[in-house]
């Protein structure tokens, strides 16, 4: 566990995470009180990371639930295989025989049996889905419910009588109650609202594009193999390009994916060839790239009379002086 | 500490974000756990605890702002500004407000001289403790005398101003830097004291100012209107003012929403079909060929296709506004939606709202980039552009609804359109925004038009509007 926010920062920091005080705060406090944390932001900013390094960090076993529009609680919570019910029965044939020798009516046999049905349900042939094995495990561990606005709202109530109670109750079984509560992770890319009752169970986290320096924090840390004028070039590039109205505005992960590829192209500098070349990585959508690229454009000019100003005056500067 | 947190989230009620009791208690007891720490901490924890939707951020920042606004803040740095203002080091400014202080003594030693009251020597000592208290009880003693609310920024300042007997202060203050000489200062420092003085008046007054401002917001909030849906959505679409059409905004995407739920559940009862034999057979071969899985057809969904025609001359744009923020929001209930807007020109808008967000697209469409939008409306004329140009993509599947007035200043109606669209159509629907009983009188053309139409309803305002689109994708 956590000793203060300022060892959440500390240990995130060990695991290549950058946080800042307000995600610090919220993990510390989630940590503290028991209660489910709900991230939202764009994609790509790293709220499913949150959840990953949280794992690491307190040493716990990650376990992942993705939501998908007809998740059901077959899915999610528990199942009985029926396959291994039936194998058994058929390999215990002969011991059912047994059991049943010596009984005259049918009246009789049934009672017999019935009395034998608790080693067919029992856990033994339960199948647990992630939310079974995140409430029965030894161990503490990390829940993490990825996109849960991508789940039908039915499901949501349903996820909401877990996360109150941490308790699950298995008709053939009875209750099941939480060996130790999970730490849960939520994460919503408010395709839908989530519903006021989850929303009012859980912490809120709300996790937006980084600032600049922060940013330039990250690409440092995560591809060490980027030089430090073109980590601010490309952050630098990335963080006007936000300000763009895209469909899709490059994240964290897209600035990442850039600098790597440009660090493995053996790019020293950018330039509009480079740029040009490698674009596709931060946009997803054709007219985004359009949209984008007189932005960059502009932004090459600028960067290019930087260097101007401050090496040898450009001789063309000077013919338009006359 | 509990009591001005849950002040501070009745002052966040009252500017319409909803807080539960249940949720200013985690409050508390997260700021239990955290320990009250800086500032910023306190801000995190609740921010964390309180605010459950991305869009009630801004409100969040804006009010804890206000409501810890942090006077004593406020004032430590006023103090360190006015040290920084006189240019001079801390270790001169501190030998100056010692002078200060001797001056202050001798001239108590004086007879007839009354001594300077409380809130002035705070002033002057830089006695912070002192002034936040003064600043608080004036604001107090404000709040509980009565016939305050409604009132304006600069009238609290006043009110706050008159209970601090801000008058006297300058007064005392300006005597006092008159006499400066007389008690004994050599020219430099009294010329540094009064400098001193002046400045100081100026940080009380800000610091008024500020209390002032949190007053106003306490007294005063603008609330988000969130509970208005139920007058709003009696209001006549004819009347509306920028702010309510921004609120409607925000209606209409929560009964999108709502209407998303039920026919989600609606949906997912009828998702069973009938038995599918050769399903299970298939799926149950791994149990050795015995029905403990049995597979249903999955019930095909008939999405309809939806083409919207909307008039968009002046008198209904604000329904036309709605009813496409209303069937973008719902889009994925439809297998298609495609969009036209018309007041004399015909011109399809689909592609904008696959470029842009809703609201951004209706903007666009609205603004007259795609057709003239203040032309004068000819019905007739529109729905020619659209026969001739998009008949073909209308079949039995396609629901068209027109959108319209059907006033169209005695041009010729061409109802004959409506006729073939309906006959190629699932169903055409009329909504007109104007009160049944005037329709057909004057230029309105709508007896014609009706006789073509499979429903025609009148449509004025948002709980209407709901109704007709809750029946559509219930259908």
């Amino acid at each position: 566990m956590f000793s203060s926010i300022d060892d959440v920062v500390q240990q995130f920091a060990g695991q290549k995470y950058i946080c800042n005080r307000a995600i610090a705060t919220v993990v510390y406090l989630a940590s503290k009180m028991g209660k489910p944390i709900l991230v939202e932001g764009p994609a790509g900013v790293g709220k499913t990371e949150l959840a990953k390094v949280l794992s690491r960090c307190l040493d716990q076993e990650l376990i992942r639930l993705q939501c998908y529009e007809g998740l059901d609680e077959a899915k999610a919570l528990y199942e009985w295989e029926y396959g291994k019910q039936l194998l058994y029965t058929q390999i215990l044939k002969d011991k059912i025989g047994e059991v049943l020798a010596g009984t005259g009516t049918l009246r009789e046999a049934v009672d017999r049996i019935s009395a034998q049905d608790g080693v067919f349900f029992s856990e033994r042939f339960i199948l647990p889905r992630p939310l079974l094995r995140a409430i029965t495990s030894e161990r503490p561990v990390v829940l993490l419910v990825d996109e849960i606005d991508k789940s039908d709202s039915e499901f949501e109530a349903f996820l909401l009588e877990i996360l109150s109670d941490f308790q699950v109750s298995v008709p053939e079984l009875g209750t099941i109650a939480a060996r130790n509560i999970p730490l849960v992770i939520l994460t919503s890319n408010n395709s839908r609202e989530v519903s006021d009752a989850l929303k009012r169970r859980c912490l809120h986290l709300f996790i937006d594009y980084p600032s600049q320096a922060h940013e330039l924090e990250i690409v440092k840390l995560k591809v060490p193999g980027v030089a430090d004028a073109l980590a601010a070039d490309v952050v630098s590039v990335v963080q006007s390009v936000r300000k763009l109205d895209l469909k899709k505005s490059p994240s964290i992960s897209e600035t990442l994916d850039w600098a790597r590829a440009l660090a493995l192209l053996n790019v020293a500098s950018l330039g509009e060839e480079t740029v040009n070349d490698t674009l596709t990585t931060i946009f997803k959508y054709e007219g985004d790239v359009r949209k984008a690229q007189t932005e960059l454009r502009d932004f090459m000019a600028r960067q290019k009379s930087r260097t101007r100003t401050e090496g040898q005056p450009d001789p063309a500067d000077k013919d338009a002086l006359h | 500490m509990e009591a001005r947190i849950l002040e501070f989230a009745a002052l966040l009620r009252k500017h319409g974000m909803r807080i539960s009791p249940a949720e200013s208690l985690d409050s508390l007891l997260a700021l239990e756990s955290t320990g009250l720490g800086t500032r910023e901490t306190v801000k995190d924890v609740l921010r964390a605890t309180m605010v459950k939707r991305t869009s009630d951020l801004p409100t969040f920042e804006e009010v804890f702002d206000l409501y810890f606004s942090n006077l004593g803040e406020a004032i430590r740095e006023s103090g360190e500004q006015a040290a920084q203002a006189l240019g001079t080091t801390l270790a001169e400014y501190q030998k100056l407000l010692e002078q200060l202080e001797e001056l202050l003594k001798k001239r108590q030693e004086q007879p007839g001289t009354n001594e300077l009251s409380e809130l002035a020597r705070a002033l002057l000592r830089h006695d912070d403790g002192t002034l936040e208290r003064r600043m608080r009880e004036a604001s107090e003693t404000m709040r509980q005398g009565s016939g305050q609310s409604g009132k304006q920024e600069g009238q609290l300042g006043h009110a706050i101003g008159e209970q601090l007997r801000l008058g006297e202060i300058v007064r005392e203050l300006e005597g006092f830097s008159d006499e400066l000489e007389q008690l004994g200062a050599d020219a430099e420092t009294a010329a540094k004291i009064r400098e001193l003085i002046k400045r100081r008046l100026a940080d009380l007054a800000d610091l008024i100012k500020r209390a002032a401002r949190l007053e106003a917001a306490r007294e005063n909030p603008q609330p988000k209107d969130t509970t208005g849906l139920k007058s709003l959505g009696e209001k006549s679409f004819y009347y509306l003012t920028e702010d309510e059409i921004r609120k409607m905004k925000e209606a209409v995407t929560r009964l999108a929403q709502r209407l998303r739920h039920v026919v989600s559940i609606k949906r997912s009862r009828a998702k069973r079909g009938t038995f599918d034999l050769s399903r299970t057979l298939r799926h149950n071969t791994q149990f050795g060929g015995i029905p403990f899985d049995v597979q249903f057809d999955r019930r095909k969904k008939n999405r309809p296709q939806i083409v919207v025609l909307c008039d968009v001359s002046d008198s209904v744009r604000n329904v036309s506004r709605f009813m496409l923020q209303f069937v973008y929001s719902l889009q994925d209930l439809y297998s298609k939606v495609r969009s036209f807007i018309f007041v004399s020109d015909m011109g399809e808008v689909t592609k904008l709202f696959e470029d842009h967000d809703t609201n951004e697209a209706i903007e666009l469409a609205l603004r007259g980039d795609v057709i003239n939008v203040f032309a004068h409306s000819d019905f007739g004329r529109a729905f020619k552009m659209f026969h001739r140009d998009h008949l073909p993509s209308i079949n039995r599947r396609t629901t068209v609804i027109v959108l319209g007035d059907a006033r169209n200043n005695y041009n010729l109606p061409h109802e004959w359109v409506l006729r073939d669209v309906q006959r190629k159509a699932k169903q055409v629907i009329w909504l007109n925004p104007e009160n049944k009983t005037t329709w057909g009188f004057g230029d309105s053309e709508m007896d014609r038009y009706m006789a073509f139409c499979d429903v025609v309803e009148e449509c004025r305002n948002l709980n209407q509007l709901y109704r007709v689109v809750d029946r559509l994708v219930l259908s």
